[in-house]
């Protein structure tokens, strides 16, 4: 039989027809459906059982706590730790996306030497050569670790050992230098304040640890008609505390000294507070015209503040001024003022950005970015991330996010003592290598941060006081042995000391203070130590417009 | 040389007079360039993504919808003079069939290219057919364009079957014939299809409940920018009959269709328009004094915007609706060639202006107090595919004028008119 | 019983610090795309900074975070996506985008009134081997397609699970909280389920400082805000143009 063309198109018309029939049509449509529905090139998560643990950010001395979610080993995730008494649960935007800090970019992966790769064997020699040669320095961003515990040990031969405190810490340094009592061990007692005046701290906008004012302020003042606490921003720019404030006064840039004496004078001359201290040098005109504000308004103000007491008054950084306002409204050594909160505290020195006579000097990766040494001494420093330009002479990758085991002390504004550990969650690059874990490879003797941490639990147990913050809350004085007490820490509880002795601080001005140059422009972007931000933020940040990236941290 | 200008008229219809190939293919040059950097443009969106044209999550939509609307209401002209000619039986207008069914089906071949450009995942376009939202006014536009093309198709094959070569072939031959039976009854479908998927693009913008510049009250569940569309689609669509047909006489330096017939064009566009100006004048005063302040949006801030102020509105009616409309069935200006298609030109320009307005103002307008009003420009990735569709429109109608008998009518009068 | 999960933002708390917008971001994989311009990126929840337009003293401003809104009625997104990609989940009140069903037509970006819809203008991307440091709960999306917020839908479903291993049918709501919710420092966002009249948002929705931005449209937004302040409460319905200033973000 011949077959034709039309059989063809028949046979043809048939087939087609019978196969709508059969499944394969539709599967393949299906089939084609879920190709084009899963991208093989879309970068998947990757799975694995999902586990919650506490730890704490690192990223700022503060420590907040943290929950952070684990899968296959890895923080895919992190949210606020409610059980921690100082932060309750909140967190600065940053630690939300902390976790991916460690991919960023910036990541620095490899030892530098002037620019160029080279190896951590080599830095060793280098190190242990500049030990040999002469003092050496270690310079410190977090003081009161584990670690800076070990770098104390290491260069208590060989050099110094200096510290860069925070802008927060530096505000309260006058009380230091007043009452002879280290900064390091003052706080603010902000729970049982009434009134709080800000000369330009951005209270809710990151200072201190973070979640800590803002819940204060949500429980106690936000949306309130009369809130039980009074929130006073004295400030040059409309900034987001100011904009949230009870009470915001727009003054002149760098007329917070001028504002505070101001008022004292007002509060002095006009009976307001027992305090019967010295008189501000400037009148109220001189400070009317340096701050841009009317004698009226700054009347008002000391009025306005004395109506809700205690009052306390906080500085963005080293401000005598501001200082000695608090020692005139009577806010040091007082309840809802500044407080003592650690007996047992060293004096640190502060670094200065000028160093003579050192051989070497190590920076820890703790230090800010923008503490750029002055020095012909070689330098070493530690770093997560590259900041930007830098002097030092080597550049050496530490271990970044939870990478690292940690302590962490009492945060710089606290009003309470506390301890924590902040075991390493994510497993660091083999590259990295911790400061302290540099100076135990030089000197093998040198005491371990885990060590250090054992010695401390120790120490708590030994004075049964204070009580350990976790899934519950007991006393140490219940604890039966150490082990069990540091077990609880390395789960993430939170030791807290004995509440602290208002009455350990005092402060006697004799004279008013000299006015310290001027103070900083007021800075817009809250104090974040990261010399960059996650690319989750930046990108954020950037596009929904709600904050400047800080200047220079992150390009 | 001579032997391909020889093979090229081989496949030009007897009798007509065309070009000599190279001077043809020196008119195409141009147009296939940018039909080139076009295809470019495209690919540069399809292979990076969306990224490479200047839209963003508030102006969603831009250039490529705005033409995409308007080349489906200028395309009009193809169904509803099918459905004039088949249906209402108006056989004057029967010369210019063959050239509305081309200019239809490049209007809606080019849209829905760029509209497989413009959306994110072209390759799940096929999913509207396989979980259709029967509620959505772009399933109602998907169905009826792509049915509505594939009636063109067959509107346009036996055109092409008519071709001098392929008319040789006996199959092709009984083809052609069997489907020119079919074209009344495709001229019926293809008038109900375009019916509602005109409708339904106007509908896409009336039925933003959420934006009270574009959002109308209407009849059921269609909006009344739903009849609007079809409206001005029809009134509009003669009109850019009129203007192709002559900018191809232009081109060619022949008369291909009798004045007349422009005459009968122009007066139904002008009928058509007067009758869409009316009704889109008491639609806007019902949106301006009804529909809008309902919601609580007061029709002057849609206004404040420069440059959408208020003379863009009269511009539209007035200037774009009513003129040409009076130009149109004015009997003295209609009947002078060069009037007649300033008035078309007005009344093609009017639905663009219609459509622009609709699909730019209503993303560029804010809707909470503290939006503030957008620009946009495209970018030359969305300019060159633009550039790029149109071209494609020059170079196939082109080639159809060439090769196949768009302007079917008796012996003599396709001749070569002295001085133009 | 079926819930209508929606929030409160309580605007007279709200820092404006950005943490529910770094949480949301976080927990939802959306990539920081290097190339994407403040119009082009993926901001599922977005904080807005609004002030009254006076200067000095009289100056007042308000963050205001704007996500989807999980409209009830009319639900403008819905209606008009061509392949149901959108649709309202009647257990949850949450309107769910699927991204594996959407074409990117964009349509239901140019309906919704609050500009909460975002497309995925990139290629998803994240510096080498952060694939490890992502929420393996949320599928990352691809590029050409829309999404939105959708109140964490992940943490509902593991709540489910949680819930349906001990052979429970309701979850407990302490399981279910999105991120944002979970982040903020000020708990400036409440969430909960206003079908239950025992839930504190049901109170909390009736009171007289409570609003919702333009609900003359008449969808029924599910989503709250709440403010002390007249003019903040004015900025529900007022019209744009008039005299507040705006910033984006």
């Amino acid at each position: 039989m011949k077959v034709t063309r039309r059989d063809l198109l028949v046979w043809s018309a048939g087939a087609t027809a019978g196969l709508l029939f059969t499944p394969v049509p539709w599967k393949l449509l299906d089939d084609v459906s879920i190709w084009s529905q899963n991208w093989p090139w879309i970068p998947q998560p990757t799975r694995g059982p999902v586990d919650v643990k506490l730890s704490f950010c690192t990223l700022c001395p503060n420590g907040c706590g943290m929950r952070v979610r684990m899968a296959g080993g890895w923080p895919v995730g992190v949210a606020g730790a409610g059980c921690h008494p100082v932060s309750r649960g909140a967190l600065c935007p940053l630690g939300f996306a902390a976790h991916q800090l460690n991919w960023h970019p910036r990541r620095l992966s490899r030892v530098c030497y002037r620019g160029n790769t080279s190896s951590w064997g080599e830095a060793r020699v280098a190190f242990t050569k500049a030990c040999g040669e002469g003092p050496i320095m270690i310079i410190d961003g977090h003081p009161g670790r584990a670690a800076s515990s070990a770098f104390e040990t290491f260069v208590q031969r060989r050099g110094s050992y200096r510290v860069v405190p925070g802008q927060e810490t530096r505000a309260l340094a006058p009380y230091g230098t007043w009452s002879g009592i280290p900064a390091a061990a003052l706080g603010y007692d902000l729970e049982n304040a009434g009134t709080i005046v800000s000369f330009g701290a951005p209270l809710l906008d990151g200072w201190g640890t973070p979640g800590r004012l803002t819940r204060l302020w949500a429980e106690r003042a936000a949306g309130l008609a009369d809130p039980q606490l009074h929130l006073i921003q004295v400030e040059p720019s409309f900034s987001r505390t100011a904009a949230r404030a009870w009470q915001y006064v727009t003054i002149r840039a760098g007329g917070e000294g001028a504002v505070a004496e101001g008022v004292a004078r007002v509060l002095l001359e006009e009976h307001l507070v027992p305090a019967r201290g010295p008189m501000p040098s400037l009148t109220l005109v001189e400070v009317a015209e340096q701050a841009g504000v009317s004698t009226d308004a700054i009347r008002d103000l000391a009025r306005t503040i004395v109506a809700r007491p205690p009052v306390v008054a906080v500085a963005d950084d080293n401000n005598p001024a501001i200082a000695a306002l608090n020692v005139v409204l009577g806010a040091v050594g007082a309840r809802g003022g500044i407080v003592r909160r650690s007996k047992h505290i060293r004096q640190d020195v502060c670094a200065e950005a000028a160093i003579r006579g050192m051989r070497a000097v190590l920076i820890d990766s703790t230090v800010p970015w923008d503490f750029v040494p002055q020095t012909d001494a070689e330098v070493f420093r530690f770093a997560a991330w590259d900041g930007g330009s830098t002097k030092a002479d080597w550049l050496l990758p530490a271990p970044g996010f939870l990478e690292d085991l940690t302590d962490v002390p009492t945060a710089p504004t606290s009003g309470m003592e506390t301890y924590a550990v902040a075991p390493s969650l994510a497993e660091a690059p083999t590259e990295v290598q911790s400061a302290a874990q540099f100076l135990s490879s030089i000197d093998p003797t040198l005491v371990t941060v885990d060590k250090v941490i054992h010695t401390r639990c120790s120490e708590i147990f030994r004075q049964r006081m204070g009580t350990l913050w976790g899934q519950d809350v007991t006393p140490v004085a219940k604890f039966v042995s150490v082990q069990k007490l540091e077990e609880e820490l390395w789960k993430g509880a939170v030791w807290i000391g004995e509440p602290h002795h208002a009455g350990g601080l005092r402060c006697q001005l004799n004279d008013w203070p000299e006015a310290i140059g001027p103070a900083r422009t007021s800075n817009a972007s809250p104090p974040w130590l990261v010399p960059v931000l996650p690319s989750l933020a930046s990108k954020l940040y950037q596009e929904s417009g709600l904050r400047e990236s800080p200047e220079g941290r992150s390009a | 040389m001579a032997s391909s200008v020889l093979a090229d008229s081989r496949w030009i219809a007897r009798g007509a007079e065309r070009t000599s190939l190279p001077q043809f293919l020196l008119w195409l040059a141009p147009w296939a360039v940018v039909l080139a950097a076009g295809v470019y443009a495209a690919g540069l969106c399809l292979f990076y993504g969306l990224n490479q044209t200047n839209m963003d999550n508030r102006f969603a939509f831009g250039l490529w919808i705005f033409l995409d609307l308007g080349m489906i209401a200028l395309g009009a002209g193809a169904f509803f003079t099918g459905f004039l000619v088949y249906i209402l039986k108006r056989v004057e207008l029967k010369p210019i069939l063959n050239s509305a069914v081309v200019v239809g089906f490049i209007c809606y071949s080019g849209a829905i290219a760029i509209l497989m450009i413009d959306v994110g995942q072209p390759l799940r376009a096929w999913f509207t057919f396989w979980h259709p939202n029967t509620h959505s006014m772009l399933t109602e536009v998907t169905f009826c364009i792509s049915c509505y093309l594939l009636v063109l198709s067959l509107e346009y094959l036996p055109i092409l079957l008519r071709n001098r070569q392929l008319r040789k072939l006996p199959s092709f031959l009984v083809f052609e014939h069997q489907l020119h039976n079919l074209v009344p009854v495709l001229a019926g479908v293809g008038a109900l299809l375009s019916f509602f998927h005109q409708g339904s693009l106007g509908g896409l913008y009336g039925v933003l409940r959420g934006r009270p510049f574009a959002f109308r009250e209407g009849f059921f569940i269609w909006p009344s920018t739903f009849f609007l569309f079809i409206l001005s689609a029809i009134a509009s669509g003669p009109s850019f009959l009129i203007l192709v047909t002559a900018a191809v006489e232009k081109v060619t330096g022949r008369r291909l269709v009798p004045q007349e017939l422009f005459r009968r064009l122009g007066f139904i566009s002008g009928v058509l328009l007067a009758i869409y100006v009316a009704a889109k004048s008491i639609d806007t005063l019902i949106w301006l004094n009804v529909t809008s302040p309902s919601v609580g949006f007061a029709p002057w801030q849609y206004y404040i915007y420069k440059p959408f102020g208020t003379p863009i509105l009269f511009t539209e009616i007035v200037l774009l609706g009513l003129l040409p409309a009076f130009l149109l069935t004015y009997p003295r200006s209609a009947s002078r060639r060069r009037w007649l298609l300033t008035a078309a030109a007005l009344a093609c320009a009017g639905v663009l202006l219609n459509r622009f307005v609709l699909t730019v103002q209503t993303l560029a307008l804010p809707t909470l107090a503290f939006d503030e009003f957008l620009q946009y420009t495209p970018s030359w990735q969305e300019a060159a595919s633009f550039g790029g569709v149109i071209a494609y429109g020059v170079i196939v109608y082109s080639l159809s004028y060439r090769y196949l008998p768009l302007f079917a009518q008796p012996k003599g009068q396709n001749t070569h008119v002295p001085g133009n | 019983m079926s819930a209508r999960y929606g929030m409160v933002i309580d605007l007279d708390r709200c820092t404006g610090c950005g943490a529910c917008m770094m949480a949301c971001a976080a927990e939802n994989n959306v990539p920081p795309v290097p190339r994407a311009t403040p119009r082009t990126g993926l901001t599922p929840m977005l904080v807005r900074k609004v002030s009254n337009g006076g200067e000095g003293v009289d100056r007042r401003e308000v963050f205001i975070p704007i996500m989807c809104m999980h409209c009830e009625r009319e639900t403008p997104c819905v209606g008009v996506c061509p392949q149901q990609a959108v649709e309202v989940d009647k257990a949850t009140g949450i309107v769910m985008q699927m991204p594996q069903r959407c074409l990117g037509c964009r349509y239901c970006m140019t309906a919704c009134p609050y500009h909460a819809r975002y497309f995925n203008w990139w290629d998803p991307q994240w510096p080498a081997g952060m694939e490890k440091a992502l929420n393996p709960g949320v599928a990352v999306r691809m590029r050409g397609v829309v999404e939105k917020c959708n109140l964490c839908h992940a943490r509902l479903h593991s709540a489910t699970q949680k819930a349906a291993a001990t052979g429970k049918r309701e979850i407990n709501p302490a399981d279910y909280v999105p991120a944002c919710v979970e982040a903020c420092p000020t708990a400036a966002i409440r969430f909960g389920n206003l079908a239950d009249k025992h839930d504190p948002l049901s109170l909390e929705v009736r009171s007289p400082d409570t609003f919702r931005f333009l609900t003359r449209l008449g969808t029924e937004p599910k989503v709250y805000y709440k403010s002390k302040e007249a003019w903040v409460r004015a900025l529900a319905e007022s019209n744009s143009g008039s005299g507040v200033e705006t910033k984006r973000g």
